[in-house]
């Protein structure tokens, strides 16, 4: 015996050495925590924790209570029927309405643990089973179907008695998402859904909760199939029709509209060609580089030598009624070597359409050596561009032809009424890459209209590098004769240009502008005739040169423009003599006094600052025109012959 | 000339009487007889279990938010006095076999009593925290409201129950039994010994029991509306 206990004593020591030899080491139970009751029914409930640890020692728990206003201790009558770590109460040892006392202790060989205590009372406890024989069909009566879901409360719940009031709630989505749709459901135990997807399966879930308690599991999921169905309404199809017709309707007179205001803008505003020149670079001019364009325009070599006839080939320019959109030009190529035609009629085959009768562009086409005068500028730039000319030439005609000091500053443009047409009215605005060629008057008369020298709006072929002054419209005309005769037979219609200011004259006969600016001879203008318009056509009149071919009638006074008012009037002077060269040049005082807006001249002369003078005008309209090198006649002002 | 009004002035009081008489029985009789669908007629047991269960929810909803609030802003000691409510004396079935065991009357006369002994506490109650401003304005006005409910759901209950007596489900015996036990509960001056927490305590769970009875007994009685 007392050996069976000295072993006993030795082994449990040798227990404990051991294990203490292994490195580990004892302790008393870890506090049990989180007890947790609930109750399914407000009849019986259950209570589970947590294990502290163990101090690793076998540990066993113990749940003890107190009744309220009790010093009874009882244990847990059931450690089993609910699983581990938990205490059932049966119904006999439940009562409702009454506080209880819980804790829980740990016991291991080294001591114990004692939880906090919990006092609940199952009243507040109760946390239900999920609903049960959840069931869900779809109801097609109408065209619409729709689910009724229906349930059963668990079946530990008594509520025939009234002992335990629920209130559900469920839940539903579509197979795909993963949002459920809740809706709470009262007291009742049938629930309809409507707005289903046709032809989609639905998951619907149901929960239920006791009036003051916790909300249950949720129900198994229950699978529905929505039928395919599609609402036969007569009235949604009307609905249809009427939206599609008022759709069609309204895109039908969005169109109508569309077309009739485009094609009024063609009868109001017809657009304007653009310039046809050829070494003119529209593009470059948009770029603001003037020299680089107007060096595209001047004639290298000038005056050409015979031999190089065929390279100018001159174009004429016609200015159609409003719905040409273009000049139409025509590039006669048949170069005539040295003949010189005079044209005796204005009116030429080859002239395009409303040459003849056309009030604002009248341009004899000249035989002999022609020159491109303008290139269609359809819609592209020029990319010729010819050399500039030399420039001394331009001064030197400058100097001749006006008075005025050649500053670049002094830019004065003659102020003429609208409508000139030109299709280089650029030209004129554009900055001269010699500011001193820039600051040429525009003197009319002299060299505009010598039938010799080339109008300056003549553009060069691109072939042959003329020098050309950019501005050959402006005064300084070549008066110098070239090899190209001028064939001025025709007359030469001043033209104006209103914006700009400056006259310049459009010549469709040959005799290569090219030297235009380089002949200084003062040539003098004549009053052709004043259009009802705005017109002032203006035939040169040079001492000496017969351009009786074209020329009509010269009963009118020669005279030669002296200085253009304000919008009003365009002053003649009278022929004082022959040869005498003299240009209407507007005076620097006179130009600046009729400065006019700065935004437009600027843009003539960007290099330079000069006042230009400038006819006030609606700009961004003339740019347009100008820049198609169709200029509508607008009003002209009578001319005052003095 | 008073010696012309006097002739006229008792006849003018007894005018005035018997409009404001007639006035106010119709208006009694209209209060009943508003949820009715024609007129005023005969207001099922159904109905009337109904509107007490209603009001039996509501206020225990009241002393439910009430104790929250309390045990939030006056914090309890953990060692809680043993709550001795002084309706403990009030035998109360504490199950549901037990509730389902006692008789109509029984169950009746235990939710009268309950209501008729928690009369005079909320009322002190409600004075206690309005002099004491021991309250929010929000929670004096749910304690003047939760001791008027008890008194209304009694009379409510008083109704039910001569209600079932005229129907015979009931037997007349409750009148006298149900009395004398709450008069000895409501003098016992145990109430005034509790403190407010302790107060709460106990009429937030009496006021469950009253409101789960009065659902067994309507289901009991009347089982075919929701139960």
């Amino acid at each position: 015996m007392m050996r069976n206990v000295g072993g006993v004593i030795v082994l449990s020591l040798l227990l404990v050495f051991v294990q203490l030899a292994a490195g580990e080491s004892f302790s008393p139970p870890g506090t049990p925590k989180n007890i947790i009751c609930r109750s399914p029914e407000k009849e019986t409930f259950t209570c589970w924790w947590e294990p502290g640890s163990d101090g690793g020692l076998p540990t066993t728990y113990a749940l003890y209570y107190r009744k309220e206003n009790s010093d009874t201790v009882y244990e847990c009558p059931d450690y089993k029927t609910a699983g581990k770590n938990s205490c059932f109460f049966n119904k006999n040892d439940t009562s409702i309405w009454v506080t209880y006392n819980i804790t829980v202790v740990a016991t291991n060989a080294l001591g114990r643990a004692f939880s906090d205590p919990v006092e609940i009372d199952v009243v507040y406890i109760v946390m239900p089973n999920p609903p049960e024989e959840v069931t869900v069909t779809v109801i097609e009566d109408t065209n619409w179907p729709f689910l009724r879901v229906s349930w059963e409360p668990p079946e530990k719940a008594d509520t025939r008695s009234g002992w335990i009031t629920l209130i559900y709630e469920l839940r539903i989505k579509l197979e795909n998402e993963d949002e459920w749709e809740v809706h709470p459901a009262g007291q009742q135990k049938v629930f309809n859904i409507f707005s289903l997807r046709p032809d989609s399966t639905y998951h619907v879930q149901v929960r239920c909760k006791p009036d003051h308690g916790f909300w249950s599991e949720w129900s198994g999921t229950t699978f529905v199939k929505v039928p395919d169905y599609f609402p036969r309404e007569r009235s949604m199809w009307i609905l249809i029709a009427v939206f599609a017709a008022f759709i069609i309707l309204t895109f039908t007179f969005i169109w109508l509209s569309y077309m009739k205001i485009h094609n009024l803008k063609h009868y109001v505003l017809p657009p304007v060609p653009g310039p046809k020149i050829k070494g003119f670079d529209k593009k470059a001019l948009k770029n603001g580089k003037f020299e680089d364009i107007f060096s595209s325009l001047v004639v290298s070599d000038f005056p050409p030598t015979t031999s190089n006839y065929e390279d100018f080939i001159v174009e004429n320019l016609e200015v159609f009624v409003p719905e040409e959109q273009e000049l139409i030009m025509e590039d006669s190529k048949d170069l005539q070597d040295d003949s010189i035609k005079s044209e005796n009629s204005t009116c030429d085959n080859d002239s395009g359409r409303g040459s003849c009768d056309s009030h604002t562009l009248l341009i004899d086409k000249g035989g002999g050596d022609k020159e491109e005068a303008l290139q269609s500028d359809q819609e592209g730039s020029q990319d010729e561009r010819v050399p500039t000319s030399p420039e001394e030439v331009m001064e030197e005609d400058l100097l001749a032809c006006c008075d005025e000091k050649n500053s670049p500053d002094i830019s004065e443009k003659v102020k003429f009424t609208p409508s000139l047409i030109s299709p280089l009215p650029r030209y004129n605005l554009m900055n001269q890459p010699n500011p001193p060629e820039i600051g040429k008057k525009h003197c009319l008369s002299d060299s505009l209209l010598n039938p010799d020298s080339l109008p300056s709006y003549f553009t060069q072929p691109p072939s042959t590098k003329n020098d050309f002054r950019s501005n050959p419209w402006e005064c300084n005309f070549n008066h110098k004769q070239h090899p190209l005769h001028p064939q001025t037979t025709g007359k030469e219609h001043l033209q104006v240009q209103n914006e700009i200011s400056w006259v310049h004259v459009d010549r469709t006969e040959a005799s290569l502008g090219v030297q235009a600016p380089s002949v200084r001879s003062t040539e003098y203008v004549e009053v052709q005739r004043v259009s009802g318009g705005n017109m002032v056509l203006l035939h040169p009149v040079s001492a000496g040169q017969e351009n009786s071919g074209t020329m009509s009638h010269q009963t009118e006074h020669y005279s030669r423009v002296k200085t253009v008012n304000n919008d009003s009037g365009l002053l003649l002077l009278q022929k004082e003599s022959t040869g005498e060269e003299m240009g209407i040049c507007l005076s620097e005082e006179e130009v600046e006094s009729r400065a006019t807006s700065n935004g437009y001249t600027a843009s003539i002369t960007p290099t330079s600052e000069k006042p230009m003078v400038g006819i006030n005008s609606t700009l961004p309209i003339l740019d347009d025109r100008m820049a198609s090198g169709y200029v509508d006649t607008a009003t002209m002002f009578g001319l005052p012959t003095y | 000339q008073p010696g012309r009004l006097a002739p006229i002035s008792p006849l003018f009081v007894a005018l005035v009487c018997l409009a404001f008489c007639s006035r106010l029985s119709r208006m009694k009789a209209a209060s009943i007889c508003t949820n009715s669908q024609t007129g005023c007629h005969f207001l099922s047991l159904a109905n009337l279990f109904d509107r007490v269960i209603h009001h039996s929810a509501r206020m225990h909803g009241i002393s439910n938010d009430l104790h929250s609030e309390f045990e939030l802003y006056f914090l309890p000691s953990k060692n809680r006095v043993s709550r001795n409510c002084h309706t403990s004396t009030i035998l109360t079935p504490n199950g549901k076999e037990n509730a389902q065991r006692i008789a109509r009357e029984e169950l009746t006369e235990v939710i009268l009593k309950l209501l008729l002994a928690w009369r005079d506490p909320l009322w002190h109650f409600h004075q206690n925290m309005a002099r004491h401003h021991k309250f929010n304005n929000l929670s004096s006005n749910k304690s003047l409201e939760m001791s008027e409910m008890v008194h209304e759901l009694r009379k409510g209950v008083q109704k039910v129950a001569e209600k079932m007596q005229m129907l015979g489900i009931i037997s007349n015996s409750l009148g006298t039994l149900g009395s004398r036990e709450a008069l000895l509960a409501s003098d016992s001056p145990e109430w005034r010994l509790m403190n407010d927490y302790n107060l709460l305590y106990c009429f937030r769970r009496d006021s469950n029991k009253i409101q789960n009875y009065l659902k067994i007994l309507k289901c009991r009685i009347v089982p075919e509306h929701g139960c």
